[in-house]
């Protein structure tokens, strides 16, 4: 009774989620990238020219219809990955994507083994 | 004449420091029971010499002596009072100073403060603790000498960037540095204990405290420091997993988890080479974030403070260290047997230790990525918080369960659990947060999840905290780190779904309206201040909903020196939410670029990590007054 419950307030829950309409938010697209001439700051942090023009050039595809992840390819061509502060899913940062869950599944491992060698004794 | 006095004053430290280790190797000889009345009194004076040492910078800031190079470069006679000092420690030369005296003093506490433990452990871990201190005697004489001297004398100096100007960055490094440097007690004493294969509860008995005091400082100090980045930097986050911040929360976490397993091994007497593993690689890990800021090998906000020669000295004393410690580690490691059961406080313990492994590794791995990718195939990556977040986030929402249930489990063995009561509360947490998407708003999946967990955290604990105060016991300490870990999560998670963000441009008496707000630019005025002039906007925010106005004032300073130009945020807090105002001139045109931000519960995530901490105190206090 209680689980049906609980199912029953996720699902729920997950179609509040699916009501949302889907319109891309442009603040958030400029939080991901990097101001190329900046100090450690993002598109939507820096004041500088550079962002200005990158908050344009990203306003404009998106009034083109774009999708998120076709802006984000489209500034990867042309600035180079530098410009992106989730780095794609590619050969070079194959490491930095898998490790952590690497990490995650073998401590997980480790623990399981630690009681399989207790129960053995 | 200030900087001979340091100098002097800095070459009779590193005497003392080695005339100390030469007494400590000749008391080991010793029968006595107790350490020699000469090694308190040198430690005392080692003490005194390296607090005149400091004050002596500080003398040399107050009265703008431009003839030692690091004032020179670092102050102005016209700054105030307050940021004279405390531009003492706001430089690499004085903070790498600061480090050497909480070392020494720390030293010093320890040997007061271990009088019930082996005379040969002690002995030992004050020579380590001197080696570390000698290292950085050196490093501060021979390479980063805050004393140096420039001749002919400057009249002016070149005065201390204005973004370090700030009351939260003037108590930012000493609150980190107390935990960095904290670490470095148990640093000494794990090699210490490996040495001479002390006994693994007395060991967690003699360096808990000193693991609570790091770990609660350092959670202040990060606080402070992600203050000031809300404040000044002008770009309303408070974390922007920098490599600088991720420096300093690196030991956090491998501190966070020695905390749970120090708890285990004096208890009882398990995991004593996983402790100590995480005593040697807390301080390793504090010193790689000193060499990550002070090198300037990454690309981040804080790369006013870098000189790749100081690099490459922290680098050779922290490989040295790295190799001392595997070394001895592998020579005295034995195998030993874990009787553990998985339904058992030892087990959630260890699901502690493995969840902030597993934070360590993804945040040192993406704080060093962009290095090896540059070095080896010449490709620049960025690793920002897309990333962390993404890797993180989901695995947070497991933590906080196991984090709500581990507390109440037994030790040995648990027997049973209140499965009715978990459902209860689960169902609570999932009615509680449906609420919240009822009344305001709806927001993504994974955000469900994480304000579900962290409400069934807050939930639990307040549980506990009920059942606590039925049985009239005071330890709460842990529920209160707990409780306001739950509250930290929950606050960032609606901060994050409910925050409002505007950029747009003005002219002075323009109004800009959206949803239920109007902001208009009211005024514009051009005044001086003792060290710079300021634009000042005067802003009107206007909440139609409930008839609310706020008047903002952000700035754009010019500062002469250095000449800078910074731009002051106008913030209004209160209890519900921040108002955020930054504004910046656009060239060629009378407009100006806004950026209003509405940022909800802004005051309660300082609050929760105010209270993460208390926790550690609360428990520091309890075991000072059990002990004496």
């Amino acid at each position: 009774m209680k689980l049906k419950i609980i199912i029953y307030l996720i699902l729920l829950n997950f179609n509040i989620v699916n009501a949302e309409t889907n319109s891309i938010d442009s603040n958030n697209i400029f939080k991901n990238l990097r101001c190329l001439i900046c100090q450690g700051q993002s598109v939507a942090d820096s004041n500088s020219e550079f962002a200005q023009t990158i908050k344009l050039v990203v306003k404009d595809q998106i009034k083109n219809g774009k999708s998120e992840s076709e802006i984000y390819d489209f500034l990867v061509e042309k600035y180079g990955e530098w410009i992106v502060y989730k780095p794609p899913f590619n050969k070079v940062n194959l490491l930095l994507w898998l490790l952590p869950y690497l990490a995650f599944v073998s401590g997980g491992v480790i623990i399981f083994l630690l009681f399989k060698k207790r129960f053995n004794n | 004449m200030l900087s001979n006095i340091g100098n002097t004053l800095l070459f009779l430290n590193i005497l003392l420091g080695i005339s100390l280790i030469y007494f400590l190797f000749q008391d080991l000889g010793n029968k006595g029971k107790l350490i020699s009345k000469n090694i308190y009194h040198i430690c005392l004076f080692q003490s005194t010499l390296i607090i005149i040492c400091f004050f002596t910078l500080i003398a040399a800031f107050v009265v703008s002596d431009f003839s030692i190079i690091t004032v020179y470069q670092n102050s102005h006679s016209l700054k105030p009072f307050f940021y004279k000092i405390s531009g003492t420690w706001g430089n690499h030369e004085g903070s790498l100073l600061l480090w050497a005296i909480i070392l020494t003093i720390f030293s010093y506490f320890f040997l007061l403060y271990s009088k019930s433990h082996l005379r040969d452990y002690r002995i030992y871990s004050l020579i380590v603790q001197n080696i570390l201190i000698l290292g950085f005697l050196f490093f501060l004489l021979f390479n980063s000498n805050p004393f140096s001297v420039i001749l002919p004398v400057p009249q002016e100096g070149l005065g201390l960037n204005p973004i370090l100007q700030d009351p939260a960055l003037a108590i930012h490094p000493p609150l980190l540095y107390i935990g960095f440097v904290g670490s470095s007690i148990y640093f000494s004493a794990a090699i210490s204990s490996l040495l001479i294969n002390y006994d693994g509860r007395l060991f967690a008995k003699s360096i808990k405290n000193w693991v609570l005091i790091s770990w609660s400082f350092q959670t202040l100090g990060i606080l402070a420091g992600s203050i000031w980045a809300y404040y000044e930097l002008g770009w309303g986050g408070f974390w922007f997993w920098d490599p600088v911040e991720n420096a300093s929360l690196l030991p956090w976490f491998a501190m966070t988890a020695l905390l749970h397993s120090l708890m285990v091994l004096e208890k009882r007497n398990l995991f004593y080479f996983w402790v100590i593993i995480l005593c040697l690689l807390t301080f390793i890990l504090s010193v790689t974030g000193t060499f990550l800021v002070r090198s300037g090998i990454l690309n981040s906000v804080h790369t006013f403070a870098n000189d790749p020669s100081r690099g490459l000295y922290i680098l050779v004393f922290l490989s040295l260290m790295i190799f001392a410690s595997v070394i001895l580690l592998f020579n005295k490691f034995k195998k030993s047997n874990y009787n553990l059961n998985p339904n058992s406080k030892e087990t959630f313990i260890l699901v502690n230790n493995w969840f902030m492994i597993f934070y360590l590794i993804t945040v040192l791995l993406g704080t060093i990525y962009p290095i090896f990718t540059e070095v080896l195939t010449d490709y620049k990556v960025s690793v920002g918080p897309p990333f962390y977040n993404s890797v993180i986030i989901p695995i947070v929402i497991l933590f906080l369960f196991f984090m709500s249930l581990g507390p109440q489990t037994q030790w040995i063995k648990n027997n049973s659990y209140n499965l009715n009561l978990m459902i209860k509360i689960l169902i609570a947490s999932i009615l509680i947060n449906f609420a919240i998407i009822f009344l305001f708003k709806s927001y993504s999946l994974i955000s469900n999840f994480i304000i579900i967990s962290a409400l069934f955290l807050i939930i639990y604990s307040l549980r506990d905290l009920y059942n606590l105060f039925k049985k009239k016991k005071i330890d709460a300490s842990r529920i209160v780190s707990h409780f306001a870990f739950g509250a930290l999560v929950l606050f960032i998670g609606l901060n994050h779904n409910f925050s409002l963000e505007k950029d747009f441009n003005l002219k002075k008496g323009e109004k800009r309206e959206f949803e239920n707000y109007s902001v208009k630019f009211n005024n514009l005025q051009l005044e001086e201040f003792k060290n710079y002039k300021a634009v000042i906007g005067e802003f009107e925010i206007n909440n139609s909903q409930n008839n609310l106005s706020r008047t903002l004032y952000p700035e754009i300073r010019i500062y002469q020196s250095p000449s800078t130009i910074t731009y002051e945020a106008s913030i209004r807090s209160g209890l519900l939410k921040d108002y955020y105002i930054t504004m910046s001139n656009i060239d060629r045109s009378d407009y100006y670029n806004i950026k209003f931000q509405k940022k909800p519960f802004m005051i309660w995530i300082w609050i929760s990590v105010i209270f993460i901490s208390l926790g550690g105190f609360l428990r520091l206090f309890k075991n000072a007054k059990k002990n004496y």
